[in-house]
């Protein structure tokens, strides 16, 4: 490793590189902005993100390389996600621009924080090395605490900013732990390394290994918020401003499900490729099954607890754990389609998600309620709303016409098509969406049927939101339709780095 | 290895042992007629004033804060000075680059006011520094 | 000083004496006092297995970042706890619960 290949490496970094002057630019363009004239550091993030989209579209990957000493990957994998991410990140700032939490307050540290986190992703779903996947996790948590408490004033989000620190700094604690043992037992931090050793070493006690491995996954668990690691997610998602709640149930979580996905595939597995079409796990671990069991009480809490909810964002908080306990299903299967299925439904689960947060932030705005009770007549008062709010919840149950249903499909396939170990599961999960068909539909109940009552004047939602929203949903209703192309392009994107 | 233990136990035991024995020494054969002053709190000879457990001003941690944030880019300066001569030109830049990030960050608290020792005044809260806690204090202030 | 076992016996103990720590404490200062000794037991398990099992200066790197990491964590939650005993008077984290439901 010289000097001279680093330099090499940078060339391949040209999104963070233009990401990383964006966020200097844009916190030394906020030193000289007013109160009132902050949100001018919003419009100078989302067009630089639009600016870091276009060189991530630009981006070759048919050759992946490891950069730095391999301390992250460059691949269609991590690019995909990047992809991902950034759409996510321009959605949810334009959104912003239209809480009306956000009005009237110094606005520039958001956008700015939000960029850090964004940088903090980036690293993330490309990391290859236990350094750089511990690092930027902490990026992205310690830039999650701040945005969930960004409200100073508001004791709700106060509150919720220090459960999530407490509960992030203890289990990013535990993971370095876990870390600090795979370290001691395999003697590297290269995941690839790690796998090597492990793979040659038979020996290695498999309580040892699996205390060490169980303890990595506090970190994950924590960030994917699945089941044990699961308590800060509604207080946090209530409490923060509404639009950071949209942001933290995708963007974060695909990052968590991108490096959790790596990292199972490349070092616990028997050939430490993941690009083959099936892979075996370690004999001395089987983690699989583990995770098979979390996933299964991931969804099964999710979905149960979310039925009770009368707060819709407490209710959506619930609803995305259930979520990542269908996407752990794509991480059971060690399949080609399980992994295309999780991209795939990361994508479709970022629009229909966010499509759904921002629903309840303009209802929020426009009729000051979060209770989904006071929803009554809703769909009758304000038609664009009501169709928006929908098209979003047959499609997080996973209803034909949408896209949400073609997402869930591709999971249940790859999970019933490697033969008849985790059919189990499958039938927890379908058991799953009839259970959440319950609380999804009740929003539209409320929204439709509560109360027929046909009012003189329509409320008409402003143009700009109007956009955002068509935005959303034309490519979850009618991607699939038109030739799918989210799918083929999942396919591709399946190429992982292997040195 | 056992018989480690052993030499520190050893120790452990004969140090506990000693300090003990001072204590008990002192108190058979030292004189006893202590008064209030002696009894007091040692405060470098000033007269103590108030309660141990008192508040202090929060300016102290913020400072401390920012403090220990820039600090912390030392232990990232001292590895690369011990090779510097080896390495070249092109790691100058490198740590060229890193510097003026930080640098960013102190333009940032320099602008934001926070390097200034100045009482601080927050325009919500019911706590310590909140405007309406700091009325009230004027207030009282007024009617005595 | 040849003896990994002891070093590894000293970060175990620092581990379940931070998570004891975390579990039973209420004053959010004190839980992140509890996450620091997690952290720095992590530490020492990186030094000594970068010394005994590696020889190599993995372990050592890894440590830096994480007292840099630590740093910016704990200057973070302070800043959160500061805020929030400024809205509320107190820093328990167990009377933070005007969220539950």
């Amino acid at each position: 490793m010289n000097l001279s290949q680093i330099v090499q490496d940078l060339g391949f970094l040209t999104p963070e590189i233009l990401l990383t002057g964006l966020i200097l630019l844009a916190i030394i363009y906020d030193l000289f902005l007013t109160k009132e004239t902050s949100i001018r550091t919003g419009y100078l993030a989302i067009a630089g993100m639009a600016i870091v989209l276009f060189s991530l579209f630009a981006q070759n990957v048919e050759a992946s390389q490891g950069l730095f000493n391999q301390m992250v990957a460059y691949d269609g994998y991590a690019r995909y996600f990047k992809i991902i991410i950034t759409l996510a990140t321009i959605l949810v700032m334009w959104m912003s621009f239209q809480n009306d939490e956000l009005k009237n307050r110094t606005i520039g540290e958001y956008y700015q924080l939000m960029l850090v986190l964004v940088f903090g992703m980036f690293f993330l779903v490309s990391a290859t090395n236990m350094l750089s996947i511990y690092l930027s996790l902490e990026i992205v948590s310690i830039m999650s605490y701040l945005l969930a408490g960004y409200l100073k004033e508001n004791l709700r989000s106060n509150e919720s900013a220090i459960k999530y620190v407490v509960f992030g700094g203890v289990s990013s604690g535990i993971m370095l732990y876990g870390i600090s043992l795979i370290y001691g037992l395999t003697g590297s931090l290269n995941i690839y390394e790690i796998q090597a050793s492990l793979a040659a070493n038979a020996a290695i006690s498999p309580a040892l290994l699996m205390l060490a491995f169980v303890l990595v996954f506090v970190g994950f668990g924590y960030k994917i918020a699945a089941v044990p690691f699961h308590f800060w997610t509604p207080d946090v998602y209530e409490g923060a401003p509404a639009t950071i709640t949209a942001f933290l149930s995708v963007a974060p979580k695909a990052a968590g499900f991108a490096v959790l996905l790596r990292f199972l595939n490349t070092t616990l597995t028997l050939s430490g490729d993941p690009n083959n079409i099936a892979l075996e796990s370690l004999s001395n671990l089987d983690w699989p099954t583990l995770l098979a069991g979390v996933s299964a009480i991931t969804m099964t809490v999710g979905n149960v607890v979310a039925l009770q909810q009368t707060n819709i964002k407490r209710m959506l908080a619930y609803s995305s754990i259930a979520h990542a306990g269908y996407m752990l299903m794509g991480v059971v299967v060690m399949h080609h389609n399980g992994v295309s299925a999780i991209l795939y439904y990361a994508g479709i689960y970022t629009l229909m998600n966010l499509g759904a947060f921002f629903v309840a932030i303009y209802i929020k705005n426009a009729f000051n309620t979060e209770t989904i009770s006071d929803y009554t007549g809703l769909g009758y008062k304000a038609p664009m709303i009501g169709i928006a709010m929908a098209v979003f919840m047959f499609s997080l149950t996973g209803l034909p016409p949408t896209g949400g249903f073609v997402a869930k499909f591709y999971l249940f396939r790859g999970l019933v098509g490697v033969g008849d170990t985790f059919i189990w599961l499958a039938i927890v999960g379908l058991i799953n969406g009839v259970v959440s068909l319950y609380y999804y539909l009740r929003v539209l109940y409320f929204m439709y049927f509560k109360e027929m009552n046909f009012p003189d004047v329509y409320h008409r939602a402003p143009l700009q939101f109007n956009i955002l929203i068509v935005i959303i949903i034309i490519p979850l209703l009618f991607g699939w339709m038109i030739g799918d192309p989210l799918s083929t392009w999942t396919a591709s994107a399946t190429s992982f780095f292997v040195p | 290895m056992l018989e480690h233990y052993g030499t520190a136990l050893a120790l452990g035991i004969v140090g506990f042992l000693l300090m003990y024995a001072a204590f008990i020494i002192q108190k058979l054969v030292g004189p006893k007629n202590s008064t209030d002053v002696k009894l007091d709190t040692y405060e470098c000879g000033e007269e103590p004033e108030g309660e141990t457990w008192i508040q202090f001003n929060v300016r102290f941690y913020v400072i401390a804060l920012i403090f220990i944030i820039f600090d912390i880019e030392v232990v990232f300066l001292f590895p690369w000075a011990v090779v510097f001569k080896d390495l070249g030109f092109l790691t100058f830049i490198e740590v060229f680059v890193f510097i003026s990030i930080l640098v960013v960050g102190l333009a940032y608290v320099w602008k934001k006011g926070d390097l200034q020792w100045v009482k601080m005044k927050l325009k919500y809260g019911t706590g310590r520094y909140s405007a309406s806690n700091l009325l009230e204090k004027e207030n009282l202030k007024e009617a005595a | 000083m040849g003896y990994i076992e002891s070093y590894l016996a000293l970060s175990a103990i620092l581990f379940v004496l931070g998570l004891y720590t975390v579990s039973t404490r209420r004053n959010a200062v004190a839980i992140l006092m509890g996450v620091e000794l997690i952290l720095n037991a992590a530490n020492i398990n990186f030094i000594a297995f970068s010394k005994f099992v590696t020889h190599s200066l993995d372990g050592h790197v890894v440590t830096i970042f994480v007292v840099m990491l630590a740093a910016a964590e704990a200057a973070v939650a302070l800043a959160i706890v500061l805020n929030m005993y400024n809205n509320t008077g107190h820093i328990n984290v167990d009377e933070a619960n005007s969220l539950k439901q």
